[in-house]
């Protein structure tokens, strides 16, 4: 479920530290950045394959998998198509959670300017049935933050057993 | 007729469609999917039946292709136990106990045209899946022969031959030998072809099928083969069992189909389990026109 929040997000800009941890391959973060992916519309099956693969590896539930695979790939089809038309996609593990950050370096979407600092995620249009709302519903935690440099989009996957918010039968 | 923007692009106006063949056609039918052979020969055969012909299926497992056919809404087994179909494997028709010869071939397919005015048939259809001749045997070089003798032997005589070649698996130039003895060139309506994904037009039951990963990318063709499958009246079935991911607004573009739709009629969504799973999280099933249809194969 949603609202899991033990930690303060790692991805937060200006709050990066953890992040920074593992790009420079340091383990006593307990954060280890498992994939760094550019994508473009190219490139997009490719990243969902290599998400795929690492998710199974980090020994996620197929079910879970395949939440984590469109997850990202919405975000990323976002960016393609609303922001820059590419992205950068980092994935990393901690305290038994995948943590995907999807970077778009173009300008925000849309409008929706929550101000400075805030979790966007909220403030995001999403329609029901549409890519951003079905991240929501599979998501164990979503932040989205914009500014100038562009929009980034957090989504967190614990890799234990939780029941997914899925469908009702 | 068919036209796509980005991906490949497949060009069908050079190929006839499998349901206008004439009475007396020999028709090279090239497949790259498995599916698409059994799906062609399905509307071969069902359009033979239909029309009161003899039909003849040879493969070379004629168990399995009954069974496939049968899942195609096309009632093998009824018209086998009627007598008015056969299904024959590859070694008891085409290929003798010695290997291949062109003249003893002919001479099958000649006994089972006789067979079939004998018993008072109109006509008769025959299938052959010619995978067959991609083993090594002795006597394979007379293929094309084989190939002129049959178009010899169709002319004027109320037989029609499909002959299923893969385009995959023979090569180029045996392709060319054999092609120009042949009166009409068939394939799947394909509105897009890449490494990625296939999207093409299911004949039987009437619909389309989507192969490998479905993304916005590819949303155009998505929309023209919808477009054209909801034109045709009556039930249509998205076949997604050999898909493997589809994103949201694709899953969006194929239930505002289903949804403009007269209630009525139905749309049947065959998917894997996990793509099932998405339809309904995202409300495909609360459709009236909605039939989600799991099936297990991958």
């Amino acid at each position: 479920m949603k609202g899991n929040d033990r930690r303060p997000d790692p991805a937060r800009p200006g709050d990066s530290a953890v992040l920074a941890d593992a790009e420079a391959g340091r383990e006593d973060g307990e954060a280890r950045l498992a994939l760094d992916q550019a994508f473009d519309s190219g490139t997009l099956y490719a990243l969902r394959a290599a998400v795929q693969a690492h998710a199974i590896q980090a020994g996620l539930p197929e079910s879970r998998t395949d939440d984590l695979v469109i997850a990202v790939h919405e975000l990323a089809a976002n960016a393609v198509r609303h922001g820059a038309g590419a992205g950068r996609l980092r994935m990393w593990e901690r305290d038994g959670a995948l943590h995907c950050q999807v970077d778009d370096s173009g300008s925000p979407a849309s409008g929706g300017d929550a101000g400075p600092g805030g979790n966007e995620a909220d403030c995001w249009p999403f329609l029901p049935g549409h890519g951003l709302w079905l991240v929501r519903l599979v998501a164990d935690q979503i932040s989205v933050f914009s500014g100038p440099g562009g929009t980034r989009a957090t989504v967190v996957f614990s890799s234990g057993e939780e029941p997914s918010v899925s469908a009702p039968d | 007729m068919v036209s796509i923007e980005g991906g490949a692009a497949v060009p069908v106006s050079a190929y006839t469609q499998v349901t206008e063949l004439s009475p007396d056609a020999h028709a090279c039918l090239t497949f790259g999917a498995p599916d698409d052979l059994l799906d062609l020969t399905a509307a071969f055969v069902r359009d033979g039946l239909a029309g009161g012909f003899r039909v003849v299926v040879l493969s070379d497992s004629p168990q399995l292709a009954a069974a496939k056919l049968g899942w195609r809404e096309v009632a093998a087994e009824a018209a086998v136990a009627a007598g008015q179909m056969v299904m024959v494997a590859s070694q008891d028709g085409l290929v003798g106990p010695q290997g291949f010869s062109a003249g003893q071939a002919i001479g099958w397919l000649r006994d089972q045209l006789a067979d079939s005015r004998r018993q008072g048939y109109a006509g008769i259809r025959v299938a052959l899946d010619m995978s067959w001749a991609l083993r090594p045997m002795t006597g394979i070089e007379e293929l094309p022969v084989l190939e002129e003798e049959i178009a010899a032997a169709v002319s004027g005589a109320g037989m029609s031959v499909l002959c299923g070649y893969d385009r995959e698996r023979f090569d180029p130039v045996t392709l060319a030998l054999i092609a120009p003895f042949h009166s009409h060139a068939v394939a799947a309506a394909t509105y897009y072809d890449d490494p990625v994904l296939r999207i093409c037009r299911q004949y039987v039951p009437p619909g389309i099928r989507l192969a490998g990963e479905m993304d916005f990318l590819a949303a155009e063709a998505l929309a023209l083969a919808l477009g054209e499958a909801i034109r045709i009246d009556g039930d249509i079935t998205v076949n997604m069992a050999s898909l493997s991911f589809i994103d949201a607004s694709s899953i969006r573009m194929i239930t505002d189909a289903a949804a403009s739709l007269d209630p009525s009629r139905t749309v049947i969504l065959r998917c894997p389990p996990a793509i099932e799973a998405r339809f309904a999280q995202l409300g495909a099933d609360r459709l009236p026109q909605v039939s989600l249809v799991g099936v297990d194969e991958g």
